[in-house]
């Protein structure tokens, strides 16, 4: 399943942002996600990590 | 602040939440950052908890208080469960058959190889996944006629 689950700060289960992510983007410190049914998600932050084999990713929120 | 705003996904809604963030203001010319958290009612409902991304691209995190369950909710939601359960069907059986063609074409490259017996055993493979799709594909038929 090429779909991503993607967590923020850890990979935790009480850490998922959103199932079944589609699309990543990165844009002026904020990371856009986009689910299947094109919900969207965003937090101030970087993407730390993205393993698109096991299809995971990371999202470290920026620090206030 | 947000009194009363739409979210990028859309739908007006009511109900109270708290919600943090970290303003840049100023104060007698001062400008600085501080946290705080406050609470208010405005225009909202829908059931999950989880960021928003506001037209003026201000995110936020506030709890509709359902921990994301569907079912005998009255709220604003674009898609019912089946919907979703049906959207990742398809995308899934699309997905496979896609994968289904990667596999047949390393079957391919495996032939080209040399390895012939490599290759039919592949394309074995394949077509059993491509069966599996086409059961995939059957209840797929179903949900969307129901």
């Amino acid at each position: 399943m090429c779909l991503s689950t993607v967590y923020k700060n850890t990979l935790a289960p009480e850490a998922v942002v959103m199932k079944n992510v589609m699309t990543i983007q990165c844009r002026d410190g904020v990371v856009i996600l986009t689910d299947l049914m094109e919900r969207q998600v965003a937090i101030e932050g970087t993407l730390e990590m993205a393993n698109l084999v096991d299809g995971v990713a990371i999202v470290k929120e920026a620090e206030v | 602040m947000h009194l009363d705003h739409d979210h990028v996904m859309g739908g007006a809604h009511d109900h109270e939440h708290v919600h943090e963030h970290t303003p840049d203001h100023t104060h007698d010319v001062v400008a600085h950052t501080h946290e705080h958290a406050h609470t208010h009612q405005h225009d909202h409902e829908h059931p999950h908890s989880h960021d928003h991304l506001h037209d003026s691209g201000e995110v936020h995190d506030h709890s509709h208080g359902c921990a994301g369950e569907c079912s005998g909710c009255q709220g604003g939601c674009e898609h019912t469960p089946m919907e979703e359960l049906t959207a990742l069907m398809k995308y899934m059986a699309g997905h496979n058959a896609a994968h289904a063609r990667e596999l047949a074409q390393l079957a391919a490259q495996l032939d080209q190889a040399g390895n012939h017996t490599a290759y039919e055993q592949v394309m074995a493979a394949v077509s059993d996944f491509e069966k599996g799709n086409m059961r995939l594909s059957v209840v797929l038929a179903s949900l969307d006629v129901k």
